[in-house]
């Protein structure tokens, strides 16, 4: 395949020539993906620079895993699972740093902002969007960035989040009510 | 759009209990970034392709370091073998006072050779 041709290429022939080494493909799958991934973990972790590692972890990850990838789910179902593992881990091990260090828990890390927005309106609304978010259970938070942010079904949601419909709906609308209550505060 | 006025949006939808699948994609049009930053596809590439050559460096010097050992040790091995027969062919045996260098010596001679009388 000539390089440069793989914008139009379907998904198992980027992850083959990916497994053979090769950049371009790789690239593609990136830049096909990074928003999904994005999402996910901005939206659980906030617009902070521990965001973007985690988010390169969960590429350099799939990279790794491609050749175990089946392909018996679609590739952005298995980098959803992926980026989804990755951050609650990630969420693990800051509640485990903060609390030997604060008594205020995760909450101070979100100090650490990216500065890379437009206007400071926009920027004061992004902020309060990702602040409703990190206030958030991170049980709930995770419903509502795969519902509301990624545009997942309950029934996908649960699938990935590997729990039961019932509880997605139950932990949904617990969560949106936490949501309204925290941006009514700010 | 109004930090306010995304607030309000956002309560809004939530107390329809509307489907809110759809509101952080209009946010994103106003301009919520919910993306990486615009060099992350080439610093995720980076990463990937350059531990890809780290660990390759690894593996060759690792390959390259059990080639060196294994030539050691056979040179080890050889010299043992070429001390052994040279010690068999001067002392006529491989006892332990043939390695000491006493094989052909007496008690006696040793005594007088350590002691002088």
């Amino acid at each position: 395949m000539i390089k440069g041709s793989y914008s139009e290429a379907e998904e198992d022939e980027l992850v083959s020539a990916s497994i053979g080494g090769d950049k371009q493909a790789f690239g593609v799958i990136v830049a096909r993906y990074r928003k999904m991934v994005a999402r996910t973990v901005k939206g659980m972790l906030g617009d902070s620079i521990f965001a973007e590692d985690v988010g390169q972890e969960v590429f350099i990850k799939l990279f790794y895993s491609l050749a175990d990838f089946r392909g018996e789910s679609k590739l952005s179902t298995y980098i959803q699972r992926i980026a989804v593992n990755l951050t609650l881990n990630e969420i693990k091990r800051r509640k485990r740093f903060f609390s030997m260090f604060s008594q205020k828990g995760n909450n101070e890390m979100h100090e650490i902002e990216v500065a890379d927005h437009d206007t400071e309106e926009k920027r004061e609304a992004s902020e309060i969007v990702h602040k409703a978010l990190q206030k958030m259970d991170p049980k709930f938070r995770i419903i509502i960035t795969m519902r509301m942010l990624q545009g997942y079904s309950t029934k996908e949601t649960a699938e990935m989040l590997e729990l039961p419909l019932g509880t997605v709906l139950s932990r949904l609308s617990r969560a949106q009510e936490q949501l309204k209550g925290i941006l009514e505060k700010l | 759009m109004k930090p306010s006025e995304i607030k309000n949006r956002m309560i809004g939808s939530l107390d329809a209990g509307i489907d809110t699948v759809g509101i952080f994609e209009e946010m994103e049009k106003d301009g919520i970034s919910f993306d990486f930053s615009n060099d992350f596809d080439e610093k995720v590439i980076g990463r990937v392709f350059n531990t890809k050559n780290e660990e390759i460096v690894e593996v060759e010097f690792i390959r390259s370091m059990t080639r060196v050992f294994y030539r050691i040790a056979l040179t080890g091995v050889a010299a043992i073998v070429l001390m052994l027969i040279s010690i068999f062919l001067m002392e006529g045996s491989l006892s332990f006072n043939s390695f000491l260098g006493l094989g052909n010596s007496y008690d006696e001679s040793t005594i007088c050779l350590l002691t002088g009388n």
